[in-house]
Parts: C-alpha cells; sequence; structure tokens
C-alpha cells in the first residue's frame, strides 16, 4: 500500500481503516407528516438518532406518533415505542393502526434508556421511539450524557431509525433536532388527522446538510 | 443471576502463551525486573513449585526445563479485547473490569439460557486460546468473587453459602486491616460477615464498614459500560522481522479469531478484507479482498488469505500486519410462505424477554383496544411473530386530536360557569379559552361495578387543549391533547 502524500489521499486511508456505519442505505422511514419528511430529505433516517422537540403542549407530538404509525403499518414495518412517562393511549388510535407497535412502558429513565439499548441493537424494527416526553427535566438532567452518547452509537450500527422525543432539546450532538412549537386550539380537532398532519410546521433547530444525501446512497 | 464475571487466571502469562503456540503444556514463567532482581511474576501449572515472587535462579533450580518470557503489551491487549467481544456475545452492557476481567450485566435475561450460554462460550474461548473462569451471581463483586473460583463456571446461588469459607483475602483487605483481623482470628468472609456491621464500623472506621460490604459481595450495581467494537482492525509487529509464511498466517488466525468474534457480537459480517504488510525497508505491501460470501467464518477468510501470500514473493522481510474487515449486515431473507417476517426472530424474542424481566410483567406488548367505553381500557398482546396486511381504511378519517394520558389521572381543582370550566388549577393552571362537553360516559350498568364519567375538552388561553374528566371523586385531568 502506498504512503499517502496528500490530505485527500490520507483521508481516504483513514476512511479505509475506520470504516463508516454500514447502515445508511435502504431510505427513510416515512412519518407521513410531509413538513417532517421533507426537512428529513424523506424521512427518519436509518441507523441515526433524530429528536422531535414539542417545544409547547398539543403542539403535536403526539399527532406525529400516530403519523408515524399509520405510515408504518401500512408498510408492514414493526415500530417500537419506550414510553418512558407512560403517557400512550392506545384507545386513541384504531386497533389495526397498531398491530405492528410494541409498546414498553418502562418505570424510569434509566430502564427507559436500557430498553432503548436493547431495542436498538435488535435489529427486527424499522422505527424505535424513546419518548420521554413527561419525564421531569431534573430527571432528563441526571442523565449521564454517555447513555446518549451510547444510544447515538448504538443506533449507527444498526438498521432501524430512532425517533426521541422530548420537551426540550436533550440529547447531545443529534444529526437532526426538529422543534415543533405551535400549540392546536379546539377549531382544530375538527380537521381529520391527515389535514392536521399535513399543515404540522416544523422547524430544523439542528440538521445535518449531507444527511439527505446519504439517505439517498 | 443478574451479573457474571469472565476471568483469565494469569492473564500475562496466558496471553504471551496463545501468541507462541510452542508454549503449549510447557513449564513457562513470567518474569519481571531485571539481573539479579529478577524475579517470577505468573507461572503455568505445569511450572511445578515454582510461584509468583521467586527468584528466578531459584525458580530455574526448582523446575528444570523452565522457560521465560517477558510480558507481551500487544498480546495482552489481543486478549483482552477478545475477552471483551466474548462478553458482549452475552449481552450489551458490559464493563472491562480490569485486565483479564470483564462484568456483564444479564438483569432481565433467560436465567436458563444464559446458563447455557455461559457454558458454551467458556468452551469457545478454550478453543481460542483463552483459558477463561466465568463466575455469576446477584452483584458484579460477587460474580467477580464466583469467576476466581470457577472451574470453568460458577452460579452462586446461596451467597451465604458461597461467600462463607472464602478466604479474608478475597475481600482486599489492607495490611493493617489484616493484621487487626488475624489477630482477631478472622480469616474467612464469613468470619467478617458475622460480626456486627455498625460495631466494626465503631472500631475500624469507614474503610472497616466498606471491607465488610466487599466480605458480603456487596458492590453498587452500576457498571461502568464499555463500547462495542466499531473498528475491526489488528496489527501487530513483528521482532524480529519474519520470512515465512507461516508465521504470519498464525498471527491472522489469532487476529481473524477475535475480528470475527467481535462482528458476530455486534450482529454483522464481513464482507470484505484488507490485508497490509509493513516490509523491513518501511515500505507497505497491501492487497484488498472481497469474499464470496459475506461472513464471519475465521477458516474461510484464512484460505482467502493463504492462498493469496502462498503466491507472493517479497524482497524484504515482514516486520508488521495488518488486517481490516469491512463489516456488513448479513444478508436478509425475502419473505417466503412460512416466514415469521422477522430478520432475526431469536434476537426478537430473547430482547422481549428481557424487556419484560427488565420492566415487569404486562409491561411490554402489542397494546390492543378494549371493545368497552371505559377510558384507557386495552390489554397488551404478545407482538405478531409477522406483521399481517393492514385492513381496508375507514371511510370516513379519524378527525380530532390524539390524546396523551397522564398514569395516573392527575387531580385538578375546576372553577366553573355556565357553560363549563372557566379556569383550571393545580398541576396544570390557566383561564380556560373554550371548552367542549360534557360528554357522558357509563359502562357496567347492569353490575355491581357501574361507573359514569363527564368529559370536557379545554383549550387554556395560555395555549395546550387538555383532556378533563369528572366523577364521584372530582375532577381530573385525564391527559394533553396533542
Amino acid at each position: 500500500m502506498p504512503k499517502p502524500t496528500t490530505i485527500a489521499e490520507l483521508r481516504s486511508l483513514v476512511a479505509a481503516w475506520t470504516p463508516a456505519p454500514p447502515m445508511r442505505g435502504g431510505g427513510g422511514i416515512a412519518t407521513g407528516v410531509p413538513a417532517i419528511d421533507a426537512a428529513l430529505g424523506g424521512g427518519l433516517p436509518r441507523g441515526r438518532v433524530t429528536e422531535l422537540v414539542s417545544a409547547a403542549p398539543s403542539s403535536g407530538g403526539e399527532l406525529v406518533l400516530a403519523a408515524l404509525l399509520a405510515s408504518t403499518r401500512a408498510a408492514r414495518l414493526r415500530v417500537a415505542l419506550i414510553d418512558a412517562a407512560d403517557g400512550f393511549a392506545p384507545r386513541s388510535h384504531r386497533a389495526d393502526l397498531l398491530r405492528h407497535l410494541v409498546w414498553v412502558r418502562p418505570r424510569s429513565l434509566p430502564e427507559a434508556m436500557e430498553c432503548a439499548d436493547l431495542l436498538v441493537r435488535d435489529g427486527n424494527y424499522a422505527a424505535i421511539v424513546l419518548d420521554a416526553r413527561g419525564v421531569p427535566a431534573r430527571i432528563l438532567r441526571q442523565q449521564p450524557a454517555g447513555a446518549w452518547h451510547r444510544l447515538r452509537l448504538a443506533a449507527e450500527q444498526n438498521p432501524g431509525a430512532v425517533l426521541v422525543q422530548s420537551a426540550a432539546g436533550v440529547v447531545p450532538a443529534v444529526l437532526w433536532r426538529l422543534v415543533l412549537r405551535t400549540p392546536a386550539g379546539l377549531g382544530d380537532l375538527r380537521r381529520t388527522r391527515a389535514e392536521r398532519a399535513a399543515g404540522l410546521a416544523v422547524e430544523v433547530e439542528r440538521g445535518h446538510a449531507g444527511a439527505g444525501e446519504e439517505l439517498a446512497g | 443471576m443478574k451479573f457474571a464475571a469472565l476471568w483469565v487466571p494469569d492473564f500475562s502469562l496466558m496471553a504471551v502463551r496463545r501468541g507462541e503456540p510452542a508454549l503449549a503444556g510447557r513449564p513457562v514463567a513470567l518474569v519481571a525486573g531485571e539481573g539479579r532482581k529478577a524475579v517470577v511474576r505468573e507461572a503455568s501449572p505445569e511450572a511445578l513449585r515454582v510461584t509468583p515472587g521467586l527468584a528466578v535462579p531459584l525458580a530455574a533450580a526448582r523446575c528444570p526445563g523452565l522457560l521465560l518470557r517477558e510480558r507481551d503489551p500487544a498480546a495482552e491487549v489481543e486478549m483482552q479485547r477478545l475477552l471483551l467481544a466474548a462478553a458482549f456475545a452475552l449481552s450489551p452492557r458490559v464493563e472491562s473490569t480490569a485486565q483479564g476481567c470483564c462484568t456483564v450485566d444479564l438483569q432481565g435475561a433467560d436465567a436458563a439460557r444464559t446458563e447455557a450460554a455461559l457454558h458454551r462460550q467458556v468452551l469457545d474461548l478454550r478453543e481460542l486460546g483463552v483459558p477463561v473462569r466465568i463466575g455469576a451471581g446477584g452483584t458484579p463483586l460477587l460474580a467477580r468473587y464466583a469467576a476466581r473460583r470457577a472451574d470453568p463456571v460458577l452460579i452462586v446461588r446461596d451467597r451465604g453459602a458461597f461467600l462463607g469459607p472464602l478466604p479474608l483475602a478475597f475481600a482486599g483487605p489492607s495490611p493493617q486491616q489484616a493484621a487487626v483481623l488475624e489477630a482477631w482470628g478472622i480469616r474467612t468472609l464469613g468470619g467478617l460477615t458475622a460480626l456486627p456491621k455498625a460495631e466494626l464500623g465503631d472500631r475500624m472506621g469507614p474503610e472497616g464498614v466498606a471491607l465488610w460490604e466487599r466480605a458480603n459481595g456487596e458492590s453498587p450495581a452500576v457498571l461502568r459500560l464499555a463500547e462495542p467494537s466499531r473498528t475491526f482492525v489488528a496489527t501487530w509487529n513483528y521482532e524480529p522481522p519474519v520470512e515465512s509464511v507461516e508465521p504470519l498466517l498464525f498471527k491472522l488466525r489469532r487476529f481473524a479469531e477475535r475480528v470475527a468474534l467481535e462482528l458476530r457480537s455486534a450482529g454483522l459480517v464481513a464482507d470484505g478484507l484488507s490485508l497490509s504488510l509493513l516490509l523491513e525497508d518501511e515500505t507497505d505491501y497491501y492487497r484488498q479482498f472481497g469474499l464470496p460470501e459475506p461472513g464471519a467464518d475465521v477458516d474461510s477468510w484464512l484460505r482467502v488469505l493463504q492462498t493469496h501470500l502462498d503466491t507472493v514473493r517479497l524482497k524484504e522481510r515482514v516486520a508488521g500486519v495488518r488486517l481490516v474487515a469491512t463489516p456488513a449486515r448479513p444478508e436478509q431473507r425475502q419473505d417466503g410462505l412460512f416466514d415469521t417476517g422477522l430478520a432475526d426472530p431469536n434476537s426478537f424474542w430473547e430482547n422481549l424477554a428481557r424487556l419484560s424481566a427488565l420492566v415487569g410483567d404486562g409491561r411490554v406488548g402489542t397494546p390492543v383496544p378494549l371493545d368497552s367505553h371505559a377510558p384507557d381500557a386495552f390489554r397488551l398482546e404478545r407482538p405478531a411473530a409477522a406483521v399481517p396486511a393492514p385492513e381496508v381504511p375507514p371511510v370516513h378519517p379519524p378527525r380530532g386530536g390524539v390524546l396523551r394520558r397522564f398514569r395516573p389521572s392527575l387531580p385538578a381543582r375546576v372553577r366553573c360557569g355556565d357553560a363549563g370550566p372557566v379556569a383550571l388549577e393545580g398541576a396544570v393552571r390557566g383561564d380556560v379559552r373554550v371548552s367542549l362537553g360534557p360528554r357522558i360516559l357509563r359502562g357496567d350498568w347492569w353490575k355491581s361495578g357501574a361507573w359514569a364519567v363527564e368529559i370536557w375538552q379545554v383549550e387554556l388561553a395560555g395555549g395546550g387543549l387538555y383532556q378533563l374528566t369528572r366523577n364521584a371523586q372530582g375532577w381530573w385531568i385525564e391527559g394533553v391533547i396533542d
């Protein structure tokens, strides 16, 4: 092997020695929310952690989850929901839209992180949702950054897309962080869920310019 | 059995032996220090009457034919990585506790299957030249004690019976503590834990309490988690450089064994290999190989490498070697008529069992709303092995919000006007801008557990939609409408 003489050669050599995580291709997991899918370049990126912040109550976090469940159900993909605050309401969804869902109800945030660790490495789930909304901010702050880092590394080695839902940004160094800020009004509930999802406004607080291209590859 | 410890006795010596096959079955001692101060650090079981700390000339006199070696840090790193990869095959939660020791968090794992996996792991590692012992117990420390007594696997089911006869040295007393306890006639962990902990603390201070807890096998159940390997690389420098292909192949086999185990533990396979040979004149010989079928089979890798190396003629001797495996996901099969719909059924069902053990029964599964009007009526079912085809969507698409519940519902103080709630107080507070309701739900009126509830939806002036219920006990905030 010739010795590198330029920075470009050195970079390609380092890339050969430390190969990138294998799970990039295969397209994203469509959430069924056009604004999110457009922002992420085709849906939740596989092998990556995406954070969705519901900055205001009733700003649509649960609606996004419902849309994701509908979209993955149509594609017959399996989804895991780790519900750290035990807030998921099955009766808000049609029974048929839950048949691909594995709902995990941990009793604490550390337990939820352990569950996420197992599920992300499982390899059978197209999407793993860790819902940390409703977990007190004090508890979230106590969670060591290393645990999120570990989750991110595990996600990179596996085919599933990881979505963390929170009330304030909690995942350090996350590739994508999207924010929902607009609370719904009672009048909005007269529209169908699909119409509401189509009108959902999403703000990209943190985004990785190259991620969309990676997904296409 | 919550934790397991993988332990290699005489780790440094075993690392040297693993890299030098000629040492197998012969008396070997690892030497520390130089010249007249050199002493034996570790000795193989074949080196009869040679004990650590013995001066080298004395050791050689006691055991004719004794082979002396120095520590090999590179070989130790290689064997520690192998041990870590084996630990990751048991659980993703692994601590690299010390040289030659890894602790594994097995909480939630099926006990019978895990016990079988521990025995299998011992056999696999011994085949790779690692004489591992495995102990398991309720705490990390107990598991490590058990590993030191294992032959080759020991699972501690009765903590008291196991710890009682162990020598005091297991708990690592300081020389002062050891002297005091010896004077008291205490020589075992059982003897120490028979003393009242508080009174021991009065006499020996906090260090005495810590010693008592160690003697009782107590340790925090928190592990400093290690990360599984993300690069699958092995490097070795030969001193002196080698000329023939045999030492190269031997080292490549050792590398391949470790890298393949790391790949398997991460659920990956290799779809290519790259080999670099560093030559004596500081030039490199580099070659990439595509594998006919992606996999983690050491023999097939070696066949590819050997076939190539047999044809290579180099002008210089080989001073170093580097092997890199390119990771890939195992090929997934297309679903067939009798397929389960799971890419990895074993992992799926095993992880579900672990999750159940972790979060409790009845807290993992596929939710199914019950045929009832009662709020929050659902059951959890075992997930289907295959995701069924979706039903035809309803003619009228769903409207309204999606509820996110507070479990249990939060008690609320609600001020009411003529048209319903006008303000909330309590965990959620604010003036109500608009309200919708009441919707009355009743159920089980034909039997003793009859219930009735009034449901309101309110929009607060400061933003946020909430679902309220009122029953005989008062007002409750049931959740956020999202």
